[in-house]
This record gives structure tokens, sequence and C-alpha cells, in this order.
């Protein structure tokens, strides 16, 4: 009977994680599922629509040059910090950093460094002049595309570099590397190089999969003519007409060809790179374009200074600054807050509501998913339980709406948690699959010796360890669930209003200010949940350190 | 020659006064001593590697050249580990040729190239019977097998000292025997001076020279 209701709760479990990890695939192959019929004259259309092929070449080049380039900039990073004495402040740091929401990054560059933005409108103010228009960053460009994304991926990839570092002999190879007469930034190319790269695969996916479907940066700081894939493809999606569906089926199709491309891209780099690499290691050749590596030892204080930065900015335009005129500390005011907290309160608690259930939900099952795992003593690969970020956003979230609609499933609240949850499932098994693999199991061996159950060492014993790490999951997973757009749009249908939806509409706008507020709510959610986990988490006697392995 | 003079170890609690040392081509010196005594952190500190655990001072030459100020890349003093860490995206050929020196030329004075390189790594392979393992990778090898690779790819870089840290400790008894007997021979074959760190001192070659760091322990 005990073995009966054993099973039966496995298989439950089993059949609870097999469907939110595989509600991504579900919306892929409903978005892809033929619901009209497909005509040659709306094939025709489709493809001489005005720009498809400039948006589709911009898309993917988008996809692939700001990921590639934070993974650069994160593996020199890495190599600057791992073995100096900085390195823990930023593990420390790296969190938080991670937390600010794409969309404070992106149109914090915009209002620093855009022609009339406050680095040069403050520069110029100074002498009594106006910015040039020419100067600093385009409002709406690939190239602030590019940048915003890549700055933005930068501590993603640390994050993952730090986990991966743990389980490699970085330390030995350099040393070993350095005895043989190799410097130390050659070792780090050399020999740590391709090991980061083979094993960062799924994360360049991830990146790659986001930048190619993401819409809300994209709507704000994207080109305008023509516009980047994921915006031409959402207003299909969101069309009337049976044209703008079948328009938008055939979009999704181009979508996931475009992630194929992506993935081959992935390939060719890591095989031409580990090519290079191999070819300068057998003829010892010392690459000494290594040492530029050294330009980011101040990465952390650069990134910092930014992140304040683009607070501030946002601060200041908050209680009144503008561009326009000398700058005037007489003139700031917090009326604009006043104002706004009327409205931003209905948002804020759902973001609020969405992000903690979902994000609970998301942890809880994620442990589930690690557990069953552990007790088959076979873990499935990493690709099943993170396609959702994995796969083109934009074509499961279509799909999960078609479903919805066929249900005459309402729109409600929890709905949108479930749309988040795929998210903040994957999100949280990518951070707690080390903790929960590293935990040492000989601590349980000794509690069963001293006749503890199972599930009394679990709860007692790995859980215990796992607190910090579940903390950071948590926060993560929070942070993930307050930055949903395209999710939380489509699955709302606009009548499920969080700080993210409501700042992307409010920032297609010309309020710079009320933009400005926006913003800041959005980015100071996240936050505050790092902070108070990390305050949490330093309470915790001994764990900190199963965290981050 | 390998030369240490004036050499100190030392923390707030002890202090090892070693004797100067010298080694000339082909010797070894065999370093004993209970565990936390420095061992490793001497060969660290020989190799030029930050050290933690104490303090030491004294003079380090290599054929009458001062190496102190040097950092690791520049003294060209090769190091072997328990794990001889051979770096896993190599085969072996790959791992010697990685240690190579780069300017290595023909008989004309020609620099190698590529398939140049790897048959000469290839020939130093042959030569010890461990050709048959060329295009293995790391993770293929026994540890015998990774023992006497590693030290083949530590003469292919041409040190003028080699360090090892119990090198063969991870071996089982008979293995660990019959690698060290054949590293020994090699060692004295190529001609560079070796300071080895163990807690063993059979099997060793009778003319080792043999230092027991306890002797020179003191308290302060």
């Amino acid at each position: 009977m005990a073995t009966t209701i054993r099973r039966l709760t496995l298989s439950v479990g089993w059949l609870v994680v097999g469907l939110v990890a595989g509600l991504p695939l579900f919306g892929i192959v409903m978005g892809l599922w033929p619901t009209g019929s497909l005509s040659w004259p709306d094939i025709t259309r489709f493809l001489t629509y005005n720009g498809l092929a400039t948006s589709i070449v911009a898309s993917v080049f988008l996809s692939l040059a700001a990921p590639l380039l934070a993974l650069y900039v994160a593996f020199m990073v890495y190599s600057q910090y791992r073995f100096s004495r900085r390195w823990q402040a930023l593990e420390n740091r790296l969190a938080p950093l991670l937390s600010l929401p794409h969309l404070a990054v992106a149109l914090g560059l915009v209002y620093l460094f855009s022609p009339s933005g406050m680095l040069w409108s403050v520069l110029y103010g100074i002498f009594g002049y106006g910015a040039p228009a020419w100067l600093g960053l385009p409002r709406k460009s690939l190239l602030t595309m590019v940048l915003a994304v890549s700055i933005k991926e930068v501590p993603f990839f640390l994050l993952i570099f730090s986990a991966l570092g743990r389980q490699l002999a970085i330390k030995n190879w350099l040393l070993q590397g350095r005895a043989l007469g190799y410097s130390d930034a050659a070792s780090w190319w050399l020999l740590v190089f391709p090991a980061i790269l083979k094993q960062s695969r799924l994360a360049l996916l991830a990146a790659m999969a986001y930048t190619v479907s993401v819409l809300d940066v994209s709507l704000l700081i994207g080109p305008n003519i023509p516009q980047l894939y994921a915006v031409v493809l959402y207003h299909w999606q969101t069309g009337f007409s049976e044209s703008d569906q079948a328009q938008a089926w055939l979009g999704n199709v181009v979508l996931l060809v475009m992630l194929a491309v992506l993935v081959g891209a992935i390939y060719l780099h890591e095989g031409l790179v580990l090519m290079r690499i191999h070819f300068n290691a057998v003829m010892a050749n010392p690459l000494r374009i290594a040492s530029v590596g050294r330009l980011f030892t101040l990465w952390l204080t650069a990134f910092s200074l930014l992140t304040v930065a683009i607070l501030t900015t946002f601060v200041l335009w908050s209680v009144g600054w503008s561009s326009q005129g000398a700058p005037s500390l007489a003139k700031l005011s917090f009326s604009l807050w006043q104002e706004e907290w009327f409205f931003i309160q209905g948002p804020l608690l759902n973001s609020l509501g969405i992000g903690i259930f979902s994000s609970v939900l998301g942890v809880a099952l994620s442990v589930l998913a690690l557990e069953l795992q552990h007790q088959r003593q076979r873990y499935l690969p990493d690709y099943i339980w993170l396609m959702a970020i994995l796969l083109p956003q934009l074509s499961m979230v279509y799909g999960w709406q078609i479903a919805h609609t066929t249900l005459a499933a309402g729109y409600h609240s929890s709905w949108v948690v479930l749309a988040h949850l795929p998210f903040t499932f994957a999100y949280s098994y990518l951070v707690l699959r080390g903790p929960f693999q590293s935990v040492n199991r000989h601590y349980e061996v000794v509690a069963a010796s001293f006749g503890y159950s199972y599930w009394q060492r679990w709860f007692k014993i790995r859980f215990v360890l796992l607190g910090p790490a579940l903390l950071s999951a948590l926060a993560i997973a929070f942070s993930v669930s307050v930055a949903q757009y395209i999710s939380t749009l489509m699955i709302g249908a606009g009548r499920v209003v969080t700080i993210t939806t409501e700042a992307v509409a409010i920032a297609s706008g010309n309020e710079q200010q009320i933009i400005a507020v926006y913003m800041l709510v959005q980015a100071a959610l996240p936050f505050i949940v790092f902070l108070i986990a990390s305050l949490l988490a330093q309470r915790m006697r001994g764990s900190y350190h199963v965290a981050y392995h | 020659m390998l030369r240490i003079t004036d050499c100190h170890i030392y923390n707030t609690k002890w202090r090892i006064d070693l004797p100067d040392i010298a080694l000339a081509p082909g010797e070894l010196l065999v370093l004993t001593g209970p565990s936390g005594m420095g061992k490793s952190t001497f060969l660290h500190w020989l190799l030029g590697d930050i050290i933690r655990h104490a303090t030491i001072s004294g003079d380090i030459s290599l054929n009458n050249i001062a190496v102190n100020g040097l950092n690791i890349e520049q003294r060209r003093i090769g190091l072997l580990m328990q794990d001889v860490y051979l770096f896993p995206h190599l085969n072996v050929v790959d791992n010697i040729c990685f240690a190579l020196p780069k300017a290595l030329a023909d008989s004309n004075g020609k620099v190698l190239n590529k398939p140049q390189r790897q048959a000469a790594a290839l020939a130093m392979l042959n030569n010890i019977d461990l050709g048959y393992v060329a295009k293995h990778y790391p993770e293929q090898l026994s540890g015998g097998e990774r023992s006497r690779v590693g030290l083949v790819r530590a003469l292919a870089n041409q040190p003028q000292a080699l360090l090892m840290d119990e090198p063969f400790a991870s071996l089982d008894p008979s293995t660990s025997v019959q690698v060290s007997q054949w590293a020994f021979t090699q060692l004295r074959a190529s001609g560079v001076p070796a300071i080895m760190v163990s807690h063993a001192i059979s099997n060793l070659p009778s003319q080792a020279q043999h230092l027991e760091l306890a002797d020179y322990y003191r308290r302060v």
C-alpha cells in the first residue's frame, strides 16, 4: 500500500513538473498549428512585406552580436576578477545587478547618452549651450539595441561562468600554463576559454532566444524603419483579420527558422574559435591580444556607476528635471510622484501579487523537479527544463494565447501567474541545480545513521543547506516575473496591468518624467526583493557557500 | 645548476632555516617532512607563485642567474603535481605541443610549423613507448599514463629545473614504483635538476639528496 501511494505521489510530481516544463513547447506547437487555410496570396503578401528582409537580417544580427559581445566581455571580466581580491565583491553584487530589468537599462542608456540625454545636456548646459543633435547614442537604433542588450547580458554570463568555474580546475590550468612559459592572460584564453565556451552553449542560446523575440525593449529603443522582427511579428499576432493571422503563422515559422539559424551560428562560432585557439596552443603562440582583458579590471566599478547613474537620472527626471533649459535644482518637486501614485498602486499590487505567487510556485516546482531526478539518480538534460528560456517567447506566448482564447478562459491574474510560471521555473532551476547537486550526501548519510527518516533528513539538512540558494532563486524568479511583458500583455489581454506593461505603454508616449517614475518603480521592485533575500541569506549560518555552488 | 641560499620559511609560531641547496644538472633532491610544514609552499615559492600559508625568504639562482625578481612564466621552472593537469581540450600530442618552445627549429634553423611540432611531440612519446596514446584525450588515459605524459610535457618545455609535488602519490603502489623509477631515469638523462616533495623515501635513486624539513624546524 505504502509503495503504491509513493508511486502515485511520484507520478503526480512528474506530471506536474512535466506540464510546467513542457508548457513552452506546447505554446510553440499551438502557435504552429494551422488554424485556417493558408493561401498563396497570403504567402506572397508575407514575402513582399515592406522591409521584411532588412527586419529579419537586423534581428539576426542583433541576436548574434549582442550575446556574443556580452559573452566575450563577461569572459574578460571573469578572467580579471576570478583570482583577485575583488572576486567576492563581484559575486556579492552580481545578483542585484542582474535584477535590473532590461527595460530600465535600455531606457537608462537613452536617458543618459542620447543627444538630449542627461550627460550631454549637463555638460553643454554648464557652458550655456544645447547639445548638438548628432552627438551621443541614437534614441532608437540597432546600435542602441546592441549596446543595451549586451551591457545587460554581461552579469547573466558572469553568473553562468561563476557556476562553471567551480567545476573546472582553472587555477591549476593557469598555474601549469604559466609554468610552461605563457602569460596569465594567454593561459586564460588558450586553456580556460575553450572549456567555458563549450559549456556556455545553453546560456548563449538563452540570451539569443531572448534577444530575437524581445518586444518591450525593441518597441522602445529598436530601429523604426523597418522595425525589428519581433515588433513586426507582434503586430501580425495582434491583428484582427484572417490575413493578419496567416501572416502571424508564417511569421512564427520564420521566427523558429531564425532560432535554428542562431543555433547553427553558435556551433559555427564555437568551431571557428576553438580551431583558432587550438592552432595557437599547438604553435605555442602567446596570443598577445589576450592582454586586452586588462581593460575590464574596472568593470564592476563601471557597471555599478552606470547603474547608479541610470537610477539617479530617473530620480531627477521624476522630480521635474528637464533637458530643456538650464539645469536648476529649484525646479525639482515631488508633485509628479503624488499625482502618479494613484495610478501606480493598481499595477504595483498586481506586479507584487503575480510576482510572489509565480516565483514561489516556480521555485517550489524546480525543487520538486530536482528532487524527483535526485530520487531517480538520473538527471535529465538541462534543455528539457529550460525550454522557457531557450525558445522564442513570442512564439510560445502566441500559442498560449490561442489556447487561452479557445478555452474562453477569461482574463484574470491567475492566468498571468500561470503564464509567468514556466519562466520563473526555468530561472529557478538554472540557479538551484548547482547547489542542489552539490549538497554533500555524506551529511544525509550521517543523519540517517542517527535514525532520521528520508524526509526528516531532507528538511533538516538539504533544505536548510539550500536556504540561501532558495532565497537567491526566489529573488531572481521574482525579478523575472516583474519584467515579463509579452506574456502579461497577451494572456492578460491588457486587463491585467502590471508595472511593466504600464511602463511600456507610457514609454511609448513622450512624457519623459512619467516614464522615469515607472522605470524607477519597475527597477525598485526586484532590487528590494534582492536586498531582503541577501539580508536573510546572511543570517543563515554556514550555508552561504552552498548558494553559489 | 639550481642554487637556493639563505632560505628561511617562517610564520608567527615556527621557523625553518634551510641549509644552502645546490643541484647540478640531473640531480634530484627529495624533500620530506610532516604535513603543514610548508613543503608544497616552498615549491610554489620556487616556482614564483603567490604563497599564503607561510613567509619564505631566500635567494634562488638558475645557472648563476638570480630568478627571485622574475614571474612564473619567465623562470622556466616546470611543475608536476599529484594531478598533472593535462589540458582537457587538447589531446596528448597537442598537450605536448603546447609545452614545446615557440621558437623550436629544425636542423636548418627554420621554426617548426604545426605538423612538424606535432611530429616532434609524437617522437617524444614514441621514445618512451607511449605513441599509442598520442591521439587520446586526458580522460582516456590511465593514472600511470597520465603521470608519464605529464612528465614528458614538462620536459618538452625544456625547463631549467623541475619541481614535483608528490607526483606519484595517486598511483597504486606497484605503478608508483614503476613510474617513479622511469621518471628518475628520464630526469637524469635530460639533465634537469629537480626537487621532489614526497611522503615516502623508499624506492628513491641512491644518488638522490634528501632533506628532512623537521630537522631544521624550531618554535619561536
